[in-house]
């Protein structure tokens, strides 16, 4: 198998995915999600209350987040196991592009369509906040636009973990395991380590292990600066996480790539 | 005449020990037009996903082109048409060419400048621009057929191209065919029909077990004579004229 990855068949794989994406109407998912995200924020009336303000902001990026880990997740999830099932992958493959620039195209197409949405959420979000609490309601716009980058980063991660898993585990199993992690992390990531301390023994090596083995999502979850409006993470913290996420998400697409190039078709 | 097909003692053993070929070896000249015939199972398919680099052989050698079929480049150069046609059905025909195209390394322009005979030439310029959801079995397969000679290849792969086709069909799908073994190129034809083998093939090779059990040009066994391909083809598999009899419960 060649390890090589050009950018042409990448780039004309992903597009491929997302023009099936629009065709398929999945689109109009994104568009439901962003109803409910502006939803909650249209009907309060939080202008001049500071405590509510906050309340609502908390709820509709904690809305944004659960929309766009589910349409990362559906998205990425389904790009291999739908070229496979229906039989694409074949005349794909007669095609002089490897395995590795199918795997890479394929990610990048469902992380381009789930960036996309998660964009419209977030502009959801900056717009309907900003007219409910007349200009700067959305939080710090610094610390917003921190939030956002470490989004999109953690979007990269997940269609990566998705993808692996569709590889590796049926459908159904991929995504409610991919999202139980997500969920798990994004609420006790930050706990490992402090688990790990306090447990003697087998399990503390086992927490140590997940600790340093799961990908932690919880680091690029800012929504608590934004909806406080604390200060922005310093530059140096900002961009070790987003080399973290860019890092862990090259590594889960390049173990997809080797499970793909043995993958029996 | 150079190989465009090179096989020598080929083995392949699927997990779970189903066996795919055993020991097979066949050479197909460039230019030649090779009928692979055999019953289901016989390993067609297996050779053929070795050709294309989509399986490894577990033994033996293979060159495609005088090239490792492992090798993208070597897939530049070759055109396939699978057994069952299965395209992007939210696509058009025209997206569908475009798509490939630039999987093949062709420039928009070649692209564009090449649809358009092609789809006259397949028959689908007015439905160029439908979706392939509201195609046809026999027009996917042409479109199949355009996707496979759209970057001009030099070896042409079908895997039983004319399966499940009406007759109008067939014969469209056989006069192209014919037509790109005029313009010389290789095609190596995997099929279950023995007449459309006869009618556009140079040699034949029957593989039964995942064993070539007969190899020989087509005029040897064309037309009804003696020694037509039909009775080779039972002959070879084993099931001979017999096979051709109906049970005495069943006839009426």
């Amino acid at each position: 198998m060649s390890v090589g990855v050009r950018i042409r068949p990448v780039v004309s794989v992903a597009r491929l995915s997302v023009v099936e994406l629009f065709r398929r109407r999945d689109v109009y998912v994104a568009l439901i999600f962003a109803l409910v995200v502006g939803v909650p924020l249209l009907g309060a009336n939080v202008f001049g209350v500071e405590g509510a303000v906050r309340y609502v902001r908390e709820l509709v990026l904690l809305l944004v987040w659960v929309c766009s880990v589910a349409v990362s997740l559906t998205t990425a999830a389904r790009q291999l196991p739908g070229e496979i099932q229906r039989r694409t992958i074949l005349p794909l493959l007669a095609r002089p592009v490897t395995r590795a620039e199918v795997v890479v195209g394929k990610w990048a197409g469902a992380a381009a369509a789930s960036c996309a949405a998660t964009l419209l959420l977030y502009g959801c979000y900056a717009a309907l906040t900003a007219l409910k609490s007349g200009g700067g309601g959305a939080g710090g716009w610094g610390v917003l636009a921190q939030s956002v980058a470490l989004h999109l980063c953690a979007v990269l991660l997940i269609c990566a973990l998705a993808v692996l898993g569709s590889l590796v585990l049926t459908a159904s199993a991929n995504v409610t395991l991919s999202a139980l992690l997500v969920a798990g992390m994004l609420l006790f990531g930050s706990r490992l380590y402090e688990l790990a301390a306090a447990t003697p023994g087998v399990g503390g090596v086992c927490a140590r292990l997940l600790h340093w083995g799961l990908p932690h999502v919880e680091l690029f979850d800012l929504r608590l600066r934004v909806v406080h409006g604390w200060e922005p993470l310093g530059a140096w913290v900002f961009v070790a996480i987003l080399a973290y996420g860019l890092l862990y998400a090259a590594s889960l697409v390049g173990a997809a790539a080797l499970v793909f190039s043995r993958k029996r078709l | 005449m150079p190989a465009a097909i090179d096989a020598q003692c080929v083995c392949k053993t699927y997990p779970g020990g189903g066996r795919g070929l055993a020991d097979f070896s066949l050479s197909v000249g460039e230019g030649e037009a090779f009928g692979f015939l055999g019953p289901n199972g016989a390993g067609k398919t297996t050779f053929i996903k070795i050709l294309l680099g989509l399986s490894r052989a577990d033994a033996g050698t293979v060159r495609v082109l005088g090239r490792d079929p492992g090798e993208t480049a070597v897939r530049a150069r070759i055109g396939y048409l699978p057994e069952v046609a299965q395209y992007y059905e939210f696509l058009s025909a025209r997206e569908l060419l475009a798509f490939y195209g630039r999987l093949s390394g062709l420039a928009a322009r070649q692209v564009r400048e090449r649809t358009g005979p092609l789809l006259e030439l397949v028959g689908l310029s007015e439905a160029a621009d439908r979706p392939l959801a509201t195609f046809s079995k026999g027009m996917l397969q042409r479109a199949g057929l355009a996707q496979a000679l759209l970057h001009e290849p030099d070896l042409l792969i079908f895997d039983e191209p004319a399966t499940g086709l009406d007759p109008l069909a067939r014969l469209q799908i056989r006069d192209i065919i014919l037509r790109q073994r005029q313009a010389g190129r290789t095609v190596f034809f995997s099929s279950h029909e023995l007449s459309e083998v006869e009618m556009v093939c140079d040699r034949v090779g029957i593989v039964k077990d995942g064993v070539l059990k007969w190899c020989g040009p087509t005029r040897e066994v064309a037309g009804d004579g003696e020694r037509n391909l039909e009775r080779l083809f039972l002959e070879v598999i084993g099931a001979g004229p017999g096979a051709l009899t109906a049970p005495e419960s069943l006839r009426l």
